[in-house]
C-alpha cells in the first residue's frame, strides 16, 4: 500500500502529509477489497464491457471552424504574452 | 563473441485532415501561437471530444495499406501525465481496441528482402509545442498543434539495422504519401520516429536493456543515433564501461552522442483507462469496403503497369510514382493525349522545375492533368511551338485548364501560312548576309542562329520542319 501511494503520490505531482497518506490508505484498503469481490466472480465467457453507454459512432465530418479566438481563451490565464501561455521553466 | 542489434520502432504521422481529431479547430500547420484553439483542444473542464469520422478513414486507410487486420470494434482510452503540452493532463489514445494490428511492412536492402511486423497502429491526439524562453526564464506553450490527429504505428523488433531501419521509414513514408494518409514531412514533424534499441549476443532469444530515443525526424540522424547507441550498448557489454538501464535518451546530433533524459515510465504509471466520453467506433461492412476500394494502387504495381502497358523506362516510372500527385497528373494527361513518354517528360522536366521555382514539393502539384494532356497534344499536332506550350504550361500551373483558348488569345497558334513563313525568310536571309556565307563556309551554328532570328520574327509560331526547309531553299539562292 505505501508503494502505490508513493507512486501515486509522485505521477500526480501531489505532496501529502502522513495523516492525508492514512486516510488514502484507508479509501484505497476499502476499494482494493471492493475489486476482491469482483475478481472472485466467475466471467469466462462474458463479453468485456467496453463502455457504460448503449452508444456508438458519435462523429462529425472533417470541417474546420474557429468559434473562439485566442484572447478569449487566454482571458483567465494567469501569464500570457504575445499569444503563448506562459508557465514556469521546464526542464527535462 | 558476437553481438546483434534489435530495433523496433514506433511512428507518428500527422494525419492529412482539416480539422483535429476531437474538435472542429484547423489542423493546418503554420499559424501563428494559439491561432488554433478552443475549450475542447484546451482542455478546458466539460469539454466533450467528437471523433472526426476522416480520422477513422485514414487510419483504416494506413492499416490496409500496411497490411493489417482492422478491429471492427475500436475504442479510445486515457493516458494520464502531468506536463503543459497536454493541457487535459491526459492524452486521448487507444491502447486495449486499437484501429489496426498484425500488420507487415515488406523492405528490401543490401542483404535481401525481409517482413517487418507491424504490432499495431493505433490512433490518438498529439500533445502542444513548448517553447523555452532562456531570456525570461520561462516556457512558452502553444496549443495549436494539441489534438492534431495523429496514427501511431509500432513495429515488432524486427529490424537488425540502421540500412533496414531506413529501408522501413522510407517504404513506410511511400506508401502513406502515396494512400494520402499524410504528408509526412519529417522536417515538419508531422512525421517522427522513436527508436527502440537493445543489443543481444547473436543468435540468443533473449533481448538486452533496451533505451529509447524519441521525437527523431531525420533520416540521416537516425542512421548516426543507432550507430552510436548500438556502439554503446556493446562497448557496456563488453567493457562494462557503464551499466545499462532501461531509459529514454535523447539524440544531439549536433554532439553525436545520446544523453539520458528520464527513467522510462512503465505502462502503469500512465494509469490507462477507457475514456468514458468517447463513444466505441463500430465499422460496419460499408464503411470498410467504401475505405478498400477507394485504396490506390501500390507504387510497384504502378511502376511495373508503367513499363508494361505503357511503354515508360525504368528511370521515368520510378520517377513517376515517389509521388501520388505525379502520377495522378500522369495518368489524367496520358488519357488525354495518349502519349505516354511525352507526359511524363512534360511532369519530370517542365512541371518540376514550376514546382522548384516555386519552391514546392512534388507532392504539392495540383494541376488540371487533362488539360496538361491537351497542350501536349496541340504540341504533338504542332499546332504549337514548344517555346510557347512552356508558357501555357505556366499559365495551366496557376490554375488554367483550356490550353487552346489560351493559345489563340495569346496568338500561339501555328500559322499553316507559307507565304507568312516565305516572307520572313526572304527579309531575315537578306539582312543578314555574313550567316548565310558563315553557313556556306561549313559553320553550322549560324544556321541556327537565322532560324532562330526567323523564329522569334514568327513569335514561335510555324512548324520547325517546314520553317528548317523554306530556309535552306533561300539560302541556297543567296
Amino acid at each position: 500500500m505505501e508503494d502505490l501511494l508513493d507512486m501515486l503520490e509522485k505521477v500526480n505531482q501531489l505532496s501529502l502529509t502522513d495523516e492525508e497518506k492514512a486516510v488514502a490508505a484507508g479509501y484505497f484498503a476499502a476499494t482494493e477489497k471492493d475489486f476482491a469481490t469482483f475478481s472472485a466472480v466467475d466471467t469466462d465467457g462474458v463479453e468485456p464491457m467496453v463502455h457504460v453507454m448503449p452508444l456508438e459512432n458519435v462523429l462529425r465530418e472533417d470541417v474546420s471552424s474557429q468559434p473562439f479566438t485566442r484572447e478569449d481563451l487566454q482571458k483567465g490565464a494567469p501569464e500570457a504574452e504575445d499569444g503563448y501561455w506562459e508557465v514556469p521553466r521546464l526542464i527535462e | 563473441m558476437e553481438y546483434e542489434v534489435v530495433i523496433g520502432l514506433e511512428v507518428h504521422c500527422e494525419l492529412a485532415t482539416n480539422s483535429k481529431i476531437f474538435c472542429a479547430c484547423s489542423a493546418k500547420y503554420g499559424a501563428e501561437a494559439n491561432e488554433h484553439v478552443c475549450p475542447a483542444c484546451c482542455g478546458m473542464p466539460g469539454m466533450l471530444p467528437i471523433v472526426n469520422k476522416r480520422v477513422v478513414d485514414l487510419g483504416m486507410t494506413a492499416g490496409m495499406m500496411l497490411n493489417c487486420h482492422i478491429n471492427r470494434k475500436t475504442t479510445f482510452d486515457k493516458k494520464n501525465y502531468y506536463y503543459p503540452d497536454l493541457p487535459a493532463a491526459y492524452q486521448t489514445t487507444q491502447l486495449f481496441a486499437p484501429i489496426c494490428v498484425n500488420g507487415r511492412v515488406d523492405i528490401e536492402t543490401s542483404k535481401g528482402k525481409k517482413s517487418v511486423r507491424i504490432k499495431q497502429i493505433h490512433m490518438e491526439e498529439d500533445a502542444g509545442k513548448l517553447v523555452h524562453d532562456d531570456w525570461r526564464d520561462l516556457t512558452m506553450v502553444d496549443y495549436n498543434r494539441t489534438s492534431v490527429p495523429l496514427v501511431e504505428i509500432v513495429s515488432q523488433p524486427d529490424l537488425s539495422s540502421a540500412e533496414e531501419v531506413v529501408a522501413y521509414l522510407e517504404r513506410l513514408r511511400s506508401l502513406l504519401r502515396f494512400a494520402k494518409v499524410s504528408d509526412c514531412r519529417w522536417e515538419q514533424g508531422s512525421m517522427r520516429c522513436d527508436v527502440n534499441l537493445s543489443v543481444r549476443e547473436k543468435g540468443s532469444d533473449k533481448l538486452g536493456v533496451r533505451t529509447e530515443m524519441k521525437n527523431m525526424n531525420s533520416l540521416a540522424a537516425i542512421t548516426r543515433a543507432i550507430e552510436y547507441e548500438t556502439a554503446r550498448h556493446i562497448d557496456a557489454i563488453v567493457n562494462k564501461t557503464e551499466e545499462l538501464v532501461q531509459e529514454t535518451r535523447r539524440w544531439d546530433d549536433e554532439k553525436g552522442k545520446s544523453f539520458a533524459m528520464r527513467t522510462k515510465e512503465t505502462a502503469g504509471d500512465y494509469r490507462y483507462f477507457p475514456d468514458p466520453n468517447v463513444m466505441p467506433v463500430v465499422i460496419d461492412d460499408t464503411w470498410y469496403n467504401r475505405i478498400k476500394d477507394s485504396l490506390p494502387e501500390f507504387p510497384e504495381v504502378k511502376k511495373a503497369r508503367y513499363m508494361d502497358e505503357l511503354g515508360l523506362g525504368d528511370f521515368d516510372a520510378t520517377s513517376l510514382v515517389e509521388s501520388r500527385a505525379f502520377c495522378d497528373v500522369f495518368e489524367a494527361a496520358y488519357a488525354e493525349c495518349g502519349l505516354a513518354k511525352d507526359a511524363a517528360n512534360w511532369i519530370l522536366k517542365d512541371c518540376a522545375n514550376l514546382l522548384n521555382r516555386n519552391q514546392m514539393t512534388a507532392d504539392m502539384l495540383s494541376i488540371d492533368g487533362r488539360a496538361l494532356g491537351k497542350l501536349i497534344r496541340l504540341v504533338a499536332d504542332e499546332k504549337v511551338g514548344r517555346a510557347n506550350a512552356k508558357f501555357i504550361l505556366a499559365e495551366i500551373f496557376a490554375g488554367a485548364t483550356d490550353p487552346e483558348k489560351i493559345a489563340v488569345e495569346k496568338g500561339f497558334i501555328v500559322s499553316n501560312d507559307t507565304s507568312l513563313i516565305e516572307k520572313v525568310v526572304v527579309d531575315i536571309v537578306a539582312a543578314d548576309p555574313k550567316s548565310v556565307a558563315d553557313y556556306k563556309g561549313g559553320k553550322e551554328k549560324a544556321f541556327m542562329a537565322l532560324f532562330g532570328k526567323c523564329m522569334r520574327e514568327l513569335k514561335g509560331n510555324c512548324n520547325p520542319q517546314v520553317l528548317r526547309e523554306l530556309l535552306l531553299k533561300e539560302i541556297d539562292k543567296a
